[in-house]
């Protein structure tokens, strides 16, 4: 009982998805977009679920007092302070549980909270990718064996095509990346792809079929 | 002075030169508008449904004008004209009123709305009184047919109902427009949604072709037939992963990656994670599993519980071996470096959907001195992992790893009925290949899916 | 804490004092509440510097900077998640109540009661919480997994199979009529019939060669095992190449993380 419905839902679900597809007309097209919305709605409860475990994990962090145990009590007060600049806000000069006005977001410290300190944030850790493919490319190209030389050798080809310092050889090195990023990567990526979509496909069968059960658990 | 008048001279002479040479460059095609007369009419006008779709779209066609690209090389344009009832002007100002309307009075307007929209096929019925012509369109010179597409949704200005009678007809208009020919009138024509997508049958029958090669290979699989799997790097070093971990004391951090618990490469990560949770709680190592999804946190944590209860240690479940952190992208990068840094895993495993930040974990595992196993589908961080990471599952892999972990011989089974399809992959390129040669369009045409 | 952290963090907090007067100074003249902007860029410039300082080694500022980014990320989507789907999508459809006190317009429909469907659903998931009635949460699981695999699964056949195997479809000899020149040059970026022959071929070849190396249930030995090894050194070949394509990408990242520092901060940069 407690498996075989989830599993009868994961079918039915699964099957209607399959026929939507296949039937173009409004009435499958109303009920696909009824589901969509449905998922987007029951993310926000798991959101809901996520959020008192961060806390949970937190709390607990704090009062076993091992190492480092005074940084969750900063993840606490960011994201109460930010739950409630989130939730409240100015309208018409009072404050109250607003989030948007037709000027904008009714409460500025969220913006601030968003623009000062997430913004620079994100962008800087997107920013260490600069310095991670350096060293990730020194310690990859030491061409340890044959895959690995041919991955430097293309890499290397790849990354001087716009070098200007290159002289009479140049040209030929921006033709040999330009053929190698259009014929080899495109027969190879395709490769990769059918082989992905296969397996794709063959796990999504297994699950509307309840063979794969393994995001289920037990009991 | 005789300087300026010679400037003059040559301005106006230079003026003339260039709007003659304007008209010599003018394409043949162009008449000039006092000579223009009335164009040949479009011919053979059809209007039919539109094919594969939801319905709210007709399709009109016909054969150019005889003056298109040929006898006066008059027509630029075509106009298309429907004919419209004047209730569908009340329609509208019922819409621009309920726009500003608000409470009670925008209730009462919703329900005049409602109650004019079901009359809409009814009053196209009184053709062609109480209506007029008016344009919906225009074609260029050269084309030969036009789609007039609406919308579903009743509330919105570009409803087109279906069950409907509609009437079309085309002008073939020339540079001048009041210059211009009407065609024949064409309808009733009604649209209506179609309930198979004609244009989709090369899917439906791999549908078809996929689920029966699956469940025979099961079915065999489940009699007991033998099933030979080569050997993959990335599965052996699992165990010998686990055990490093366990020998130095230090934990197993695994990632699930960014996905949800809807994208199958995270769905092949619980499975991944069930197995290698089991052998974690029999050696006794701690397992660290942070979360970027809630929903997958739930998941994550029932299988680990149920691997656990699977090992005879239910004991030592507890409920923050796997723990939710931020669904932000780089938030959570953040969290899980510090992670590294800080608990010093002595195996990283990344199994599952990634993006960018797949660099940043699997440098940051390297130079915390981790041994790496990395899985993803996502193409574009395939080449990050190979570079960074010990060993990784490419692509299909990674779905095969759950298989190879368990060698359960259900899905043994659909790897060799993955293997057949790759066979017919094979065949089909190698025939497609005679068949673009030797210009076979049929068969090439088998394959193409038209929506 | 040791001696000597605690003499840096007080260094960086004196620095952090004096780069906001700095910055402050420099805005007086040109925005009315210079002290609150020069607060926000150096705080800013602060985090940036500590995130980067990452690269040296874990430290105390990273440590505070990774916290406070999940802290604030999560209620960040949280609350973002709130007001566009429940409020801005769920209660205009349930309840003319509570959609006239969030102020949202409400959207009648005779369908709107599908929506209480998701609500039982997700509140069957916080059903997780609870030891003993925690397995009702599979249900909206599968309703999700389910109506995933399934959209998945005819997808990726058409896009991923269909689709690409079509896409092989490619002829032996390109305008094998003799029409144009066979070979314009050897350059590789020529267009003449040779080149886009032996494209052809490559292609063909390749992906052929990449799917043999991904079977299964076959030894790769003899003529299938060396078809195998072309397929994975064509896939190291495509994998170097895309590391390569990215690197001037990851690149300019940096650099615009380098100009906010020298320029919005520093103001040493026009």
């Amino acid at each position: 009982m407690r498996r075989q419905i989830p599993l009868a839902l994961v079918f039915i679900f699964g099957v209607f998805m399959i026929f939507q597809y296949f039937v173009p007309h409004e009435s499958s097209e109303w009920i696909y977009e009824f589901l969509l919305d449905w998922i987007y709605i029951i993310g926000i409860f798991a959101l809901a679920l996520g959020i008192w475990s961060l806390i949970r994990v937190s709390v607990a962090k704090i009062k076993a007092r091992k190492a480092n145990w005074g940084y969750p009590i900063i993840t606490l007060v960011g994201l109460f302070l930010m739950i409630l600049f989130g939730f409240t806000g100015y309208r018409d000069g009072s404050l109250g549980f607003h989030f948007m006005t037709a000027e904008g977001l009714s409460n500025p410290m969220f913006r601030n909270f968003f623009d000062y300190i997430l913004i620079p944030i994100q962008s800087t850790m997107f920013a260490l990718l600069a310095f991670f493919i350096a060293s990730a490319a020194y310690r990859a190209f030491r061409a340890r064996n044959v895959l690995a030389s041919l991955l430097l050798v293309a890499a290397l080809v790849v990354m001087l095509r716009f070098n200007p310092y290159l002289g009479p050889i140049g040209p030929y090195v921006a033709d040999a990346a330009s053929w190698l990023l259009n014929v080899p990567n495109l027969a190879a990526k395709r490769a990769i792809i059918i082989g992905i979509g296969l397996g794709m496909v063959a796990t999504a069968l297994k699950i509307i079929l309840g063979i794969e059960r393994g995001y289920m658990g037990k009991g | 002075m005789k300087y300026k008048s010679l400037v003059i001279l040559l301005f106006i002479f230079c003026a003339f030169t260039l709007s003659a040479a304007q008209e010599d460059a003018a394409p043949v095609d162009t008449v000039q508008v006092d000579s223009i007369l009335p164009p040949a009419p479009v011919s053979m006008l059809t209007a039919k449904d539109g094919e594969n779709d939801h319905g709210h779209s007709i399709t009109l066609r016909w054969a150019l004008s005889a003056d298109d690209g040929a006898g006066q090389n008059s027509v630029l344009s075509y106009d298309v004209f429907r004919w419209v009832p004047f209730f569908m002007d009340t329609l509208q100002s019922i819409g621009d009123s309920l726009d500003a309307a608000e409470g009670a009075v925008a209730e009462q307007l919703r329900k005049r709305r409602d109650q004019a929209v079901v009359m809409i096929p009814q009053v196209h019925k009184s053709y062609p009184e109480q209506g007029e012509w008016r344009k919906i369109g225009t074609a260029l010179s050269g084309q030969a047919s036009f789609n007039d597409v609406g919308v579903k949704e009743r509330e919105s200005r570009d409803y087109m109902a279906d069950h409907t009678d509609y009437y079309y007809r085309v002008d073939a208009v020339t540079a001048d427009s009041t210059v211009r020919t009407a065609s024949e009138v064409v309808g009733p024509v009604q649209s209506y949604g179609q309930l198979f997508n004609t244009g989709r049958i090369p899917v439906f029958v791999a549908v078809i072709v996929f689920g029966f090669l699956t469940i025979f290979f099961v079915v065999r699989a489940k009699m007991g037939t033998e099933l030979y799997v080569r050997p993959l790097a990335g599965i052996e070093a699992v165990d010998d992963a686990i055990g490093r971990a366990t020998e130095m004391g230090k934990p197993i951090l695994y990632v699930l990656g960014l996905g949800t618990a809807a994208d199958i490469g995270t769905i092949a990560s619980f499975t991944i994670l069930g197995r290698v949770a089991k052998r974690v709680a029999e050696y006794q190592t701690k397992l660290i599993v942070p979360c970027y999804d809630p929903i997958v946190m739930t998941v994550a944590q029932e299988t680990v519980k149920a691997a656990y209860l699977d090992a005879g240690r239910p004991d030592d479940y507890y409920e923050d071996i796997v723990y939710f952190v931020t669904q932000s992208q780089f938030a959570y990068v953040a969290a899980v470096n510090g992670t590294m840094l800080r608990e010093l895993p002595a195996t990283n495993m990344y199994m599952g959907v990634f993006y960018a930040e797949s660099l940043i974990l699997a440098e940051t595992g390297a130079l915390a001195g981790s041994i790496q196993i990395a899985g993803t589908d996502q193409v574009a961080q395939l080449p990050f992992f190979i570079v960074a990471c010990d060993y990784t599952l490419i692509g299909e892999e990674l779905y095969a790893a759950s298989a190879y972990l368990g060698r359960e011989p259900i899905l043994l089974g659909s790897l060799k009925a993955q293997d057949y399809a790759k066979a017919a992959v094979i065949i089909l390129a190698a025939l497609g290949l005679l068949a673009a040669s030797l210009n076979w369009t049929a068969f090439i045409n088998l394959f193409s899916v038209t929506s | 804490m040791r001696r000597s952290t605690i003499i840096v963090m007080a260094m960086v907090f004196g620095l952090f004092i004096l780069s906001w007067i700095f910055r402050s100074t420099s805005l007086a003249s040109v925005q009315e509440h210079y002290l609150i902007g020069g607060l926000k860029v150096t705080f800013s410039a602060f985090l940036t510097l500590a995130i980067l300082s990452f690269l040296y080694k874990d430290n105390p500022f990273y440590k505070f900077a990774e916290h406070l980014f999940v802290g604030i990320s999560a209620a960040f989507w949280m609350s973002m998640g709130f007001w566009t789907t429940i409020v801005g999508n769920l209660i205009p459809r349930l309840s003319r109540s509570l959609s006239e006190f969030f102020q949202v317009p409400y959207q009648p429909g005779s369908y709107n009661f599908v929506y209480f469907i998701p609500v039982i659903l997700g509140i069957m998931l916080l059903m997780r919480l609870s030891s003993k009635y925690g397995w009702f949460a599979r249900w909206p699981l599968a309703f999700i997994v389910g109506t995933f695999a399934g959209l998945n699964f005819v997808r990726y056949l058409r896009s991923d199979f269909i689709e690409q195997v079509s896409a092989t479809f490619v002829p032996l000899l390109v305008n094998w009529q003799g029409v144009g020149h066979f070979i314009s040059n050897f350059s590789l970026s020529a267009s003449g019939q040779f080149v886009a022959i032996v494209g052809n071929w490559v292609i063909f070849l390749g992906v052929i060669c990449g799917i043999i190396y991904f079977f299964f249930s076959k030894e790769h030995k003899g003529a299938f095992g060396a078809a195998s090894r072309v397929g994975i050194w064509i896939l190291m070949i495509t994998f170097g190449a895309s590391f390569g394509y990215t690197v001037m990408g990851r690149i300019s990242l940096l650099v615009g993380r380098i100009t906010f520092l020298f320029r919005d901060w520093l103001n040493l940069i026009s």
